[in-house]
């Protein structure tokens, strides 16, 4: 997927770990270990929101656009 | 509605364990009458009453036709029950909807067209071979509800195939 989710550098700028996010943001470890790793298919507001709060940092923070990331993935499934 | 509570999941489950044991035994008993048809004419003849095959070969014919469509229908019976059943079980483990469920209500769909289109075949069998000297009433033809049923299962197939799709979807959401 194109979309980059950027937990881990955010996790480790902060010196938090992911069981203490999921305490925080009453996310399940699993639910959070999905996005983390890049295998979530989608993620609502409301979480979104939660880890942004926990982490003080903004969307756009967490996620990042890498175009050619996805056409390199594509080109490999077909 | 309370889930554990319900008591269709084992009566539905009872039902079509019995309707499956009662499709076999209806199997045996149209091969027993139409392989006696043979062995015992006068018998076919007593109950169709006719004096002898040749007053009517037609009306014998279509009886032995319509009892060999009869047979033709138990295995897709069978398969539409079986599937049913898979299905029934799949609610009772608390995963029904999968894509194999669509698939069953899918095929489930098609033995129901099947067997709709045997029932037209049949009446009309009746039709022709029927005469007012012998006349032969057989309970088949255009079932409004048959053909409903046929369309409800099909749209019920789309909505399942959906519905696990969905369901794929909200399992990748955090």
């Amino acid at each position: 997927m194109a979309i980059v989710v950027k937990l881990d550098e955010l996790l480790h700028q902060r010196r938090m770990t992911l069981t203490e996010l999921a305490d925080k943001v009453d996310i399940t470890l699993a639910n959070l270990s999905i996005l983390k790793t890049g295998k979530a298919r989608a993620v609502r507001f409301s979480t979104l929101e939660a880890i942004c709060e926990a982490l003080s940092c903004q969307p756009g923070d967490l996620l990042e656009f890498e175009p050619d990331r996805g056409s390199a993935e594509q080109a490999q499934a077909a | 509605m309370s889930r554990n509570q319900s008591t269709a999941l084992p009566i539905a489950y009872l039902t079509l364990r019995i309707l499956i044991i009662l499709n076999w035994i209806y199997a045996a008993c149209l091969i027993a009458l139409l392989s006696y048809s043979f062995i015992n004419e006068p018998f076919l003849m007593r109950a169709l009453n006719l004096a002898s095959p040749a007053e009517n070969p037609a009306l014998v014919m279509g009886v032995r036709a319509v009892a060999a469509l009869g047979i033709a229908t138990v295995p897709m019976n069978i398969a539409m029950l079986k599937r049913l059943l898979a299905m029934v079980d799949t609610v009772r483990v608390g995963d029904p909807f999968v894509a194999a469920n669509a698939y069953r209500l899918n095929a489930i769909a098609w033995l129901l067209l099947g067997l709709q289109a045997i029932s037209v075949v049949v009446w009309a069998i009746g039709k022709a071979v029927s005469t007012p000297a012998h006349p032969l009433h057989l309970n088949a033809g255009l079932s409004p509800a048959g053909w409903l049923a046929v369309i409800m299962t099909f749209v019920l197939a789309r909505v399942f195939a959906e519905g696990t799709l969905m369901r794929q979807d909200l399992e990748g959401t955090v």
